[in-house]
């Protein structure tokens, strides 16, 4: 169906609109690097876990808030009674100091906050980012002049300090996740917003599109139609890259304590409350920490790889669909013989 | 009442009471091992005895230092006319004659006291200290440049209410007359049988008016005790004391002042003074802190070291945590609520989530449970050790609640370990076990502080703590429930608004007596009946533990400070 109507539309046909064959492409470029392909297999594993926290800890026999004071020596200072931090067969990671909670259920609805802040503030920052971007592009000059300086200004803030700000005026009804999310998507879409303007710039001079407005189509119909397509792989690139950057950033304000608020659970604020502990009970530290780092280390990695299979000069260097890597084998084979 | 200008002074003073106690009443040991360390042989005279703090001794100046019984390191610059015992424990908290012979001479109704000076009182300069200097040093804390000092005086002496001090108001206060060198008398408006309390601030302290050179004194304040100060940079963040030739324990029996120098070094990060006492290395081998307890996780550590666990002084201020309800606000208005709330508290979450049973001892009686202030142990609502989910349900059904009830907990967002998010959700999960849901309002540290203390915007459910100014039940219970002490424009801190008739009455009654231990047994039984009406549920009391460098010996830890006394320590 996608032919036939690719077929009707008498100017831009020969675009490589990313279709079918696009997207088929893209994956097989994606698949040929090893690393992208663990990231991604560690980013499905946590979304998994995120998603199905309430399962998995029901599956464990635990829930994130409730106190175990049995499970902490009160007299020295409640630090968790057990090797390892309190491991057992009740609880798969330890208990935290203190109050004896369980840590993989804090640390598996952790991963639901920190997940679920970050995805809705690329979401907010991409769609702030194309909005303005091809407004500015496609506008005039004053419009243009106007959403450039704008979008200035918005890189030029520093993220940390105005979140921390913004965080501190609004009163503390407000549902706080939502408000995180806010704040990271509304300061940092200003490089995304550049970035759509430029690509936006390039594309407009583009025959095909000059095709689409001799032919008399409307604006909003060209940059549906002619320009969005064009903007997919920066845009995916620059978003799959967002994601562990707002992920460090919810990570760092709720380590402020002006993130999530507790008893919600949440990867930053568990590091705020285990920095004291890294000494007595190291693994409080640790946990929340590594998964930090694993997270946002998949994440950036997938992210370059998105970039890699979507930029064509990137991908050629990765051989894919060429047939030059069974050459380039060869010859290495032919080399170690005749050595 | 009160002024709201002077109130406010107090906020202060709560706000910084763990710093207070700095100034004052730090930290501290006063059980075996300091008996060990210190008991056997004469201690060791001379060496440098190191401070390791995070507060700077700012406002080095006795009319406006805010302590508990004259302060720590002021105390070894600054005499004062009575000072507290310097003992372990219980012994600690009574009040001694300093610069005076005796802890004061009352009236019949405790309305004018005397004092004479001991003989041979001498200044770092060798000239000799006049009972006309006390008086001029009080005056001076009233004077508005030289503000920070409790409100205590302002209150008490007769007329003093809007006096200006001395530079200003040439004339002095005429409720302090000095008949002669070595006499001084002090006339009040209303019975205080604490006076001698009073009198171990450091506005009770010499200063000799020619030497007085208005705000710039903290920076050389003449020294009446065993040390004078030889450095003071960055505004009291590096203190060098060094020895007063003119001082001596002839005329002084509660100061030892073993070390010749005392090096004091603040503005250090908590972690960092806990880890290099730890550690004891150097010069720090003799080094003590006068503000910085061991937190939870460094007590665990230092636990599970038994050469660390030898150096930890251990002592009790009093000091009390609390949950404060405002019975205007729906629905604690109803008695019942409250009531149940006591019930369902779980006193042992609440205990770790304050550091543990070594940081934290559970409290079921407003005042703190010492001697001094006149502890009667009740449980008026007895929540056991993890609360009576079962008896606050039933109370809720009673008070119209039955399928349960949703209410908003008010707490700062500092990590304090006090009013704290931790203690918060600690009692969130308890009461969730009798049908109360509580939502967290966590609010950043000042505006938590204005909201509570002001009547128009406090809130109805919030977490609070009080210390005492001095060990005894009147500085205690008397800001907080006398209801002539309720400050409707300004700070104020009888949080459940109070105004009981016979509270009131009784309160004037007791300040009248000059037997303190009658006065204490008297404000133990004021505070059993005013806890009957659930206004607050107490719920801990700290401990404090603190940290000693191996070198330290002679640890004398009151139980009027709760720290370590550096008046006493010696080092190898």
């Amino acid at each position: 169906m996608s032919e036939a109507l690719v077929a009707s539309q008498p100017p831009g046909t020969d675009t490589p609109v990313p279709g079918a064959s696009g997207a088929r492409q893209f994956w097989r470029r994606l698949r040929a690097q090893r690393a992208a392909l663990v990231a991604a297999a560690v980013v499905a594993l946590l979304v998994l876990v995120a998603l199905a926290a309430p399962l998995l800890t029901a599956l464990e026999g635990q829930d994130p808030t409730t106190y175990h004071p049995s499970l902490i020596d009160s007299a020295r200072g409640g630090v968790p009674i057990g090797s390892f931090g309190g491991i057992s067969a009740d609880h798969w990671l330890g208990v935290e100091p203190q109050t004896g909670r369980d840590l993989f259920a804090r640390l598996a609805y952790g991963a639901r906050v920190s997940l679920a802040v970050a995805l809705a503030a690329t979401v907010l920052q991409v769609f702030l980012g194309i909005v303005i971007g091809v407004a500015s592009a496609l506008g005039n000059r004053w419009v243009d002049q106007l959403l450039s300086r704008v979008t200035d200004i918005i890189v030029a803030l520093p993220l940390m300090i105005m979140s921390l700000a913004l965080l501190a005026i609004v009163p503390s009804s407000f549902p706080r996740p939502v408000l995180v999310s806010l704040v990271i998507g509304l300061i940092a879409w200003g490089n995304i917003a550049k970035i759509v303007r430029a690509q936006t710039l390039t594309l407009k001079g583009l025959d095909y599109v000059l095709a689409a407005r001799l032919s008399g189509w409307g604006a909003w119909r060209i940059a549906r139609r002619e320009l969005l397509p064009g903007l997919a792989a920066p845009v995916i690139t620059y978003a799959a890259l967002l994601v562990p950057t707002n992920i460090s950033a919810e990570a760092a304000l709720s380590f402020l304590g002006v993130g999530v608020k507790p008893p919600t659970p949440s990867w930053g604020q568990m590091l705020t409350a285990a920095d004291v502990w890294y000494q007595a009970a190291p693994q409080y530290l640790l946990l929340p920490a590594g998964a930090l780092f694993v997270t946002v280390l998949a994440l950036t990695v997938l992210g370059d790889g998105v970039r890699t299979a979507l930029d064509p000069r990137a991908a050629s260097r990765l051989r894919v669909g060429t047939g030059r890597r069974n050459e380039t084998g060869g010859a290495g084979t032919g080399k170690e013989e005749t050595s | 009442m009160r002024q709201p200008s002077v109130i406010a002074r107090r906020v202060a003073a709560a706000s910084v009471s763990l710093v207070v106690a700095a100034g004052a009443a730090a930290c501290g040991p006063k059980d075996n091992d300091a008996k060990g360390s210190g008991g056997d042989s004469t201690p060791h005279k001379g060496g440098t005895l190191t401070v390791l703090n995070s507060e700077p001794q700012t406002d080095f100046d006795p009319a406006r230092l805010y302590t508990s019984g004259g302060g720590n390191v002021p105390s070894l610059v600054f005499r004062t006319l009575t000072t507290r015992n310097r003992e372990n424990g219980a012994a600690g908290a009574k009040v001694v004659p300093d610069l005076a012979t005796d802890t004061g001479r009352p009236n019949k109704d405790a309305t004018v006291w005397t004092y004479t000076l001991k003989k041979g009182l001498k200044y770092e300069d060798g000239t000799p200290i006049t009972s006309a200097d006390i008086k001029y040093g009080i005056e001076r804390s009233f004077a508005p440049e030289l503000s920070g000092g409790a409100p205590y005086l302002r209150d008490w002496l007769a007329g003093a209410a809007d006096y200006q001090g001395p530079y200003k108001d040439k004339k002095g206060l005429s409720a302090i007359e000095t008949p002669d060198e070595r006499t001084i008398v002090f006339h009040l408006d209303k019975p205080e049988g604490e006076f001698p309390f009073l009198a171990t601030q450091t506005q009770f302290t010499p200063v000799p008016k020619a030497k007085d050179t208005g705000t710039k004194y903290e920076e050389h304040p003449v020294s009446s005790g065993p040390y004078k100060v030889v450095k003071n940079e960055n505004d009291g963040e590096h203190v060098v004391l060094e020895r007063n030739t003119n001082w001596s324990t002839a005329v002084d029996a509660e100061r030892k002042a073993y070390p010749d120098t005392i090096d004091v070094r603040s503005g250090l990060d908590s972690s960092v003074i806990n880890q290099r006492l730890s550690a004891s290395q150097g010069a720090d081998a003799a080094a003590v802190t006068t503000d910085t307890n061991l937190g939870p996780a460094e007590l665990a550590k230092v636990t599970g070291d038994k050469e660390l666990a030898a150096r930890v002084g251990t002592g009790h201020f009093g000091y009390t945590n609390y949950i404060a309800f405002n019975p205007k606000v729906k629905p604690f208005d109803n008695p019942k609520v409250r009531q149940a709330i006591s019930y369902a508290v779980d006193r042992s979450s609440v205990v770790n989530a304050a550091g543990g049973s070594a940081l934290a001892e559970p409290a079921t009686t407003f005042l703190p449970d010492q001697k001094s202030f006149g502890y009667t142990p009740y449980d008026l609502f007895p929540a056991g050790k993890t609360g009576n989910a079962a008896k606050a349900k039933e109370l809720l059904a009673q008070a119209g609640f039955k399928n349960g009830l949703t209410v908003t907990l008010t707490h700062s967002n500092d990590k304090n370990f006090e009013t704290s998010p931790e203690i918060a959700t600690a009692l969130q999960d308890a009461l969730k076990k009798a049908g109360i849901t509580v939502k967290l309002q966590g609010l950043e540290d000042n505006d938590y502080r204005d909201k509570i203390h002001s009547v128009k915007t406090e809130p109805g459910f919030f977490l609070a703590h009080w210390g005492a100014d001095w060990p005894s039940g009147g500085p205690f219970l008397a800001p907080i429930f006398d209801g002539r002490q309720i400050v409707n424009d300004g700070a104020n801190f009888n949080t459940g608004l109070l105004n009981d008739k016979s509270v009131n009455d009784e309160i004037d009654a007791i300040n009248k007596l000059t037997d303190l231990d009658a006065a204490a047994k008297r404000w133990g039984a004021l505070d059993k009946k005013i806890g009957e009406q659930a206004l607050v549920v107490p719920l801990f009391h700290p401990v404090y533990k603190r940290l000693y460098g191996s070198d330290v010996k002679n640890i004398v830890i009151s139980d009027w400070t709760g720290v370590l006394d550096i008046s006493q320590v010696a080092v190898k």
